[in-house]
């Protein structure tokens, strides 16, 4: 089946996770998403999260989160410190349609790769810059992570417990909404284009992307000059809301009781007509008054229950609920299996290997699935370089000696040492808690072996 | 006026709200024609606060207004053959119709895509629900807290021996948003090369979980089960919200703040040292080894919270900045407001509404050079009938 955005090639320059989040959704959506590492600085996640956390004779190609993030696209390696790199990087962008990049503003000035230089090269390029903090402002050179950017915008001093300080969420949550949202902008771009045949610049900011999730707290702000509390897992529009423990390890259920027809569904399916009639948690401010009796009581008929089976029961009643899931549940759970929400892949060096969707629309005409493994190290120079550019062999052996391109990483020591100093402590990990368990027959579990 | 990117599309917009009404926000701000079909009494976020003062008004809902700049609307009563068949008649001159009750509810309507497509071919429907439209939890309830229970982040979010944490305000709404207005310009685009519209199924469970970072992909790659730690990552310490003199900030030293070995020059000081202000610490163990600060965090603590005591947020944010360390700052919503970086981007947005009078509104999530995005004010309530030909109680 085609998808929308065939016939499309894009320039990745981007890398770790909001760049290639973005990309990734293009490829999905069937794109032709080139990418480019140089020879000297790999893309970080190369580095992070082994297969089996052993990155053995070949770390860089057994980097879990680089491969879930670029699976589907096609890669170069090309050194832009040299002009021939620039000038083939150039060279590809006059063919291309998009150009993303995710470096700090002053980079792509340096090399002369900014906007300005680039529509000289191909006048409707569409560029995408996703940064930190934008590309003008006094911030605008800051170096930035994922991690402080969630803070950044605002959004974690409206996260945590009650009385507790701001925490961030458990992931670097703003660089996948940034990469969503760039992917949108530049599909947005792409139609004016189809349109009018101009292209143009956009400037993603990471923090400002975020901003509008705090929308109602500005507004808050706006009309009553007053702060957000932090209220742990409840809202201001459901009472009770909250996150219970069920039985089994670590195991937990949420509720969110909207009205009154809600809270007597809830009584009636957990088989305390007692609770539905307590005056007190009739109405939605007398819930509200009662919370953290309500939490106690709810605890004590959920702590019993299995989280799936509760689940289910109570949505067959009616009820807002949901088991809260971890990684291996995700992988396995019934309806995200049935919606294919984990495309397999056959990874070189890593075997088949499930990798999370990034765009979760369905459609009836094509499928946002991924388009394939992630490319090995420069695993198209020759088919990029050679061929759209039409570069003889002679020269891409010139190049490759030179190092403007390569395959192989620069590496200090041995790979196999490599691998060694980049292994996880999970041992301390799991004694810490900070994993809660390690399956080795975790590939039959998933049902990838017999 | 520079046009819009979408200013060429007309959407017929019938969600209430959060994730339905942030989709088609998305394209009122970059030009669309959004026509927002409200139940006479109005989409029920008019109900929600903030409110000024806390006395509940229809047109002063801050959650409204902020998520319905833009758009134009109408009052219509779906049940009623009349509203039916203005909502049809307005579909026929649409290019995507988004709805957040999902196809079930739709086809009780005569609204569903099934019923349309035959004499609507072109027209892409768009469904933003909980649970998504096939499934065995299709016709399950939720809403934000679900998706995020569902996504592994909560999971992987706040204390190890408390109760997951999610993430705040209601994110999988948001993001649900997005990825509905993901979908239909992909299937507008599909439009454009094939002639044929199509119908467009987004859950909030399924966004949510689109963000995993390697919860998923831990279990996938090495059987690992993570779990939440202070909602730290697995791969380095620290990189994480801590407490200075006045406040907050994000301690991040990154791939160059400590010491490298092998890599770090001879006779140079780290720029964590330079930060503490004392170049022994390069010779610390903790500020040689990354696998030692993982294990030895609590030490970690120790040695670096007597500093971040003594300093405020600021100062330490521009020192480490200086040395090309990614820390960052931690603002409320009111140091968002005066923060001098946003401002000297124009950021915020202030907009006069008929009722709500002048406020700050949140900004455009990206900027475009030709066609950049503009916001202005949301509808009052059935503002737009006449335009469409529609009375309060058709």
């Amino acid at each position: 089946m085609p998808k929308p955005l065939e016939g499309i090639r894009v320039m990745d320059l981007t890398q770790v996770f909001a760049g290639p989040a973005c990309t990734r959704i293009l490829s999905d959506l069937g794109a032709e998403v080139i990418r480019m590492e140089s020879p000297n600085r790999l893309d970080i996640t190369r580095n992070l999260l082994h297969t089996d956390n052993d990155g053995q004779e070949v770390p860089w190609e057994r980097a879990l989160y680089f491969t879930i993030r670029n699976a589907g696209k096609k890669e170069i390696v090309v050194d832009l410190a040299q002009e021939r790199g620039r000038e083939m990087l150039r060279e590809i962008i006059a063919q291309s349609d998009v150009v993303a990049e995710s470096f700090t503003p002053r980079v792509m000035r340096a090399f002369e790769l900014d906007y300005e230089h680039l529509k000289q090269v191909k006048p409707d390029i569409i560029m995408i810059s996703l940064s930190g903090y934008g590309q003008d402002g006094p911030y605008s050179d800051w170096s930035a992570y994922g991690m402080g950017l969630e803070p950044a915008s605002g959004v974690s001093q409206v996260t945590g417990y009650q009385g507790g300080p701001p925490i961030r969420s458990g992931l670097s949550f703003t660089d996948p909404y940034s990469g969503f949202i760039g992917a949108g902008a530049v599909l947005a771009a792409l139609h004016h284009r189809r349109r009018t045949g101009q292209g143009q610049y956009i400037d993603l900011s990471e923090q400002e992307a975020a901003v509008p999730l705090v929308g109602a707290a500005l507004m808050d702000y706006a009309m009553n000059q007053r702060l957000p509390e932090r209220i742990g897992d409840r809202s201001p529009w459901a009472a009770p809301q909250g996150c219970y423990r069920c039985s089994g390890d670590d195991s937990w259920i949420v509720i969110s009781i909207e009205s009154d027809d809600d809270w007597a569904a809830f009584c009636s399916a957990t088989g305390h007509s007692d609770w539905a009639a307590d005056v007190r948690f009739s109405t939605f401010e007398g819930r509200r008054e009662h919370h953290d009796e309500l939490d106690k009581l709810i605890t004590g008929w959920t702590k019993d229950q299995d989280h799936y089976k509760a689940f289910h029961l109570l949505q067959k009643a009616g009820v807002i609920a949901a088991p809260v899931l971890n990684g291996k549940q995700a992988l396995l759970d019934p309806h995200f299996k049935e919606r294919g929400q984990y495309d397999v892949v056959d990874q070189p060096h890593n075997g088949k290997r499930l990798v999370g969707r990034h765009l979760a629309a369905k459609f009836d005409e094509f499928e946002a699935a991924v388009a394939g493994p992630a490319p090995t190290l420069g695993q198209h120079n020759t088919e990029i370089l050679g061929g759209l550019l039409g570069i003889s062999d002679e020269e891409l052996a010139q190049l490759t000696e030179q190092r403007v391109i390569t395959t192989e990483p620069a590496l200090p020591v041995p790979a196999a040492i490599v691998s060694q100093a980049l292994k996880l402590p999970y041992e301390a990990f799991l004694e810490n808690g900070t994993l809660q368990a390690l399956d080795p027959d975790y590939q039959k579990q998933l049902g990838l072996e017999p | 006026m520079a046009e819009g990117s979408l200013s060429d599309l007309r959407i017929v917009d019938l969600t209430q709200g959060i994730a339905g009404p942030y989709c088609t926000k998305l394209f009122a701000d970059l030009g669309a024609e959004v026509i927002k079909v409200e139940p006479p009494d109005g989409d029920w976020s008019r109900t929600l606060g903030p409110f000024p003062s806390d006395e509940p008004h229809p047109e002063k809902s801050g959650l409204f207004l902020h998520l319905n700049t833009g758009k134009k609307s109408l009052t219509l009563d779906l049940e009623s053959d009349t509203g039916q068949a203005l909502v049809k008649k307005l579909l026929a001159e649409a290019d995507v119709l988004v709805e957040s009750d999902g196809q079930t509810r739709m086809a009780e309507l005569g609204l569903a895509h099934d019923d349309l497509r035959g004499g609507l071919p072109n027209l892409i429907s768009v469904s933003v629900t909980p649970f998504g439209c096939s499934g065995p939890y299709k016709d399950y309830r939720g809403n934000s807290l679900t998706a995020m229970a569902m996504s592994t982040i909560m999971y992987n979010t706040g204390h190890p021996d408390r109760e997951p944490l999610t993430t705040g305000g209601t994110p999988a709404d948001y993001i649900a948003g997005i990825h509905a207005w993901i979908g239909a310009l992909a299937a507008v685009a599909y439009r454009a090369e094939h002639g044929k519209g199509q119908h467009v199924d987004v859950s909030l469970a399924e966004s949510a979980a689109c963000t995993d970072e390697y919860n998923a992909g831990m279990y996938a790659f090495q059987g690992a089960i993570r779990r939440r730690f202070y909602s730290r990552h697995v791969f380095g310490y620290p990189m994480d919200i801590m407490a200075c003199k006045d406040g907050y900030i994000v301690f991040i030293p990154g791939a160059g703040g400590f010491p490298q070995r092998g890599l770090t020059q001879e006779g140079t000081v780290s720029p964590m040292s330079l930060l503490m202000e004392n170049p022994e610490l390069d010779q610390n163990p903790l500020f040689q080894s990354g696998q030692e600060r993982m294990i030895r965090w609590r030490e970690v603590d120790e040695l670096i919270q007597p500093f971040l005591d003594t300093k405020e947020a600021k100062e330490i944010v521009d020192f480490a900045q200086a040395l090309r360390m990614p820390f960052a700052p931690v603002p409320t919503v009111k140091d968002l407001v005066e923060d001098e970086h946003l401002a000297a981007r124009s950021f915020f947005e202030t907009i006069d509404h008929p009722e709500a009078s002048k406020l700050t509104y949140a900004g455009a999530p990206f900027r475009m050079s030709e066609t950049p995005p503009m916001i202005n004010r949301a509808p009052t309530l059935g503002e737009h009938n006449e335009e469409f030909g529609a009375s309060a109680d058709a």
